[in-house]
């Protein structure tokens, strides 16, 4: 072992410019596979939080006619303990209603919020592009896209007008951007109390909405059957992200199939890079290896040197092309910005991730190095002493 | 009187649309601690002869024996140990490998024999160097040598490990008349104090008539076999 190494490190050292090039080209392979990754994981996690990072992911709601839920608070307990992923919880009640502007009206929903709750999942507070959010009752806070439209300001009074033709007047004490138009043209949020009020629900809510870990996000449909099963209730549906996103969930497995293949490929042409270079240097130490077993080499040593070679360049490589991904991945996100100066692309930098592209690259270098191992073992030191 | 290498009716054939018979019935026994030349011209079949005999190539019909062993029956691996141990090689083209210095070339053998380098050994080889007139040139990589330094670490490189046998292609080929006598009487001198047997290829006449017996190789056969008494 000690002298398959020795021989395979002075193999090495000996045409240095070589083995850089090798290590090189291992690198810059190794370096695309993991940017391609970092990158890919990035732009999944981006879109995942801008897609449902600030919406409900399990959301529950009644069967039932009027669609109302009185013990959401026990059902809120036992959701909390059917599974700890679940990290904000709110009780909601909807319900939509036209606000009627001086004669011009629009159809808004209403959303009945316990604030403080539901700021964990919307972060509505970090979307008020002015003024406060409500707090007193017959409070309310608009998207940015109707204080345009419709010239409001903070402190305007406009009614809102229910179903049941009941017309209440709320004050406007802020406008939030939640950088979705539909929300913002629509949503009318007030305190849960001013909209049990307003539609005259009692203590009761329309739905029970939450957020799990981030890590958790894509068991949100495992997460939801748990929390069915917990709830025992045929009364009650829940309902999960995943099965209302298909196409967006399509969307995120089609790319990743394709950053998967983009790196399969890359550490396949690495290999085959390898594999020829190292045939290339059987060729060139063939005479060597025919000497090594002249004076009494064995055949498992000889195919030992390679496969060591193999393995110093795939550690070498794998760091090399490490360290080149990452400074490639900074260079990306240092030069590449918006306009605000946030980066286009956040990459995701998962040790994890990396350690693995590490050790693929290793083991890829070892597999290839199996070729030339084996021409070394079969090498017959006759054909070198007799041909010179 | 035992032997360390027994030919028996070694044929040896090389291609197979194309035959060409290299070595013709040869029978050859040498006794241990002996001192052996065989001449004859190019491609009549020496060094052939010599790799058989050195278990690097195999004859087509016959028997080689080394120390009573029959090397056909033998494994790979044992044969690769046979040539760590009882064999120790000088070829023609000294085979040196370049990307060692003279000093690890000489230490190889023992190396491959799974030795640890200890400085007994080291010193061991460097004694070994000095006797062939290479203590200057020890730490030079083998490529920054003339060849008549390459031959002489060769020369050092095979008797490291205290073989039984010596077998040596050309030893003084390539090298001035001189070192070529400084060489032979090196050799000599192992001969007759570790009684190592010796079995050389030359095409000089004065070395060849100083060995103990005299082999001539025509067309594969034996031409003539003398030896002194």
């Amino acid at each position: 072992m000690r002298l398959a190494f020795g021989i395979a490190t002075r193999f090495l050292k000996s045409n240095i410019s070589q083995t850089l090039i090798i290590l090189l080209g291992i690198g810059i392979g190794i370096s695309v596979q993991i940017f391609i990754g970092s990158l890919i994981q990035g732009l999944q996690k981006s879109l995942v939080d801008t897609t449902i990072g600030s919406s409900s992911q399990i959301t529950i709601t009644s069967k039932a006619e009027d669609k109302l839920m009185y013990d959401y608070s026990d059902l809120m307990t036992s959701v909390q303990e059917a599974d700890s992923s679940v990290k904000a919880i709110s009780p909601v009640y909807d319900n939509s209603v036209l606000m009627d502007d001086n004669g011009k009206t629009q159809s808004l929903l209403v959303r009945g919020f316990d604030l403080s709750l539901a700021d964990e999942i919307y972060h509505i507070s970090e979307a008020l592009s002015e003024g406060r959010m409500p707090e007193k009752p017959w409070e309310i806070i608009l998207g940015q896209s109707l204080s345009d439209e419709y010239g409001l300001a903070i402190g305007d009074k406009v009614s809102i007008i229910t179903p049941d033709k009941k017309t209440q007047e709320c004050e406007i004490t802020g406008f939030f951007d939640l950088k979705v138009a539909q929300i913002n043209d629509s949503w009318c949020i007030m305190p849960l109390s001013s909209a049990q009020e307003l539609f005259g629900a009692g203590d009761a809510v329309t739905s029970i909405e939450m957020q799990v870990n981030r890590a958790d996000v894509f068991s949100a449909d495992q997460i939801a059957d748990k929390i069915l099963a917990q709830i025992n209730s045929a009364d009650y549906e829940v309902t999960n992200w995943k099965g209302q996103n298909e196409q967006l969930l399509s969307g995120l497995s089609g790319q990743s199939i394709s950053s998967l293949m983009i790196q399969v490929f890359v550490m396949l042409s690495v290999v085959l890079g390898i594999a020829s270079v190292l045939a290339i240097t059987v060729m060139q130490k063939s005479k060597q290896i025919g000497i090594l077993k002249a004076m009494g080499i064995k055949n498992r040593t000889a195919s030992l040197i390679f496969l060591f070679e193999g393995l110093i360049l795939g550690i070498f490589g794998a760091i090399a092309g490490i360290i080149l991904g990452l400074s490639l991945s900074a260079a990306f996100t240092t030069f590449a910005r918006n306009a605000d100066g946030t980066p286009i692309v956040s990459l995701y930098i998962d040790a994890k991730f990396i350690a693995l592209s590490g050790g693929i690259a290793i083991l890829a270098c070892l597999f290839a190095s199996l070729i030339p191992a084996r021409k070394s073992s079969r090498l017959n030191p006759i054909d070198i002493i007799r041909n010179n | 009187m035992s032997y360390i290498i027994e030919l028996d009716n070694v044929n040896k054939i090389y291609g197979t649309d194309v035959r060409t018979q290299v070595l013709t019935d040869v029978s050859l026994h040498f006794k241990k601690g002996s001192f052996s030349s065989i001449i004859g011209q190019s491609g009549s079949g020496k060094s052939t002869l010599l790799n058989i005999m050195g278990t690097l190539d195999t004859p087509t019909s016959g028997t080689v024996l080394l120390d009573g062993m029959d090397t056909s029956k033998m494994s790979r691996n044992k044969l690769a140990e046979i040539r760590n141990q009882t064999i120790g090689f000088v070829f023609q083209f000294h085979y040196l490998l370049p990307e060692f210095t003279a000093l690890e070339n000489v230490l190889m053998p023992y190396r491959i024999g799974g030795g640890k380098i200890t400085r007994e050994i080291t010193e061991k080889a460097k004694e070994y160097m000095s006797l062939v007139g290479l203590e200057k040139v020890m730490n030079n990589n083998a490529t920054k040598m003339s060849g008549g330094q390459q031959q002489r670490t060769a020369i050092a490189r095979a008797i490291l490990n205290n073989p039984a046998l010596i077998l040596a292609d050309e030893p003084t080929g390539n090298l001035d008349s001189d070192s070529t006598e400084t060489i032979y009487k090196l050799l000599r001198d192992i001969n007759e104090k570790m009684e190592t047997t010796f079995i050389i290829i030359t095409h000089d006449r004065n070395i060849a008539e100083k060995t103990d017996r005299i082999i001539e190789i025509a067309d594969g056969k034996i031409n003539m076999d003398i030896s002194r008494t």
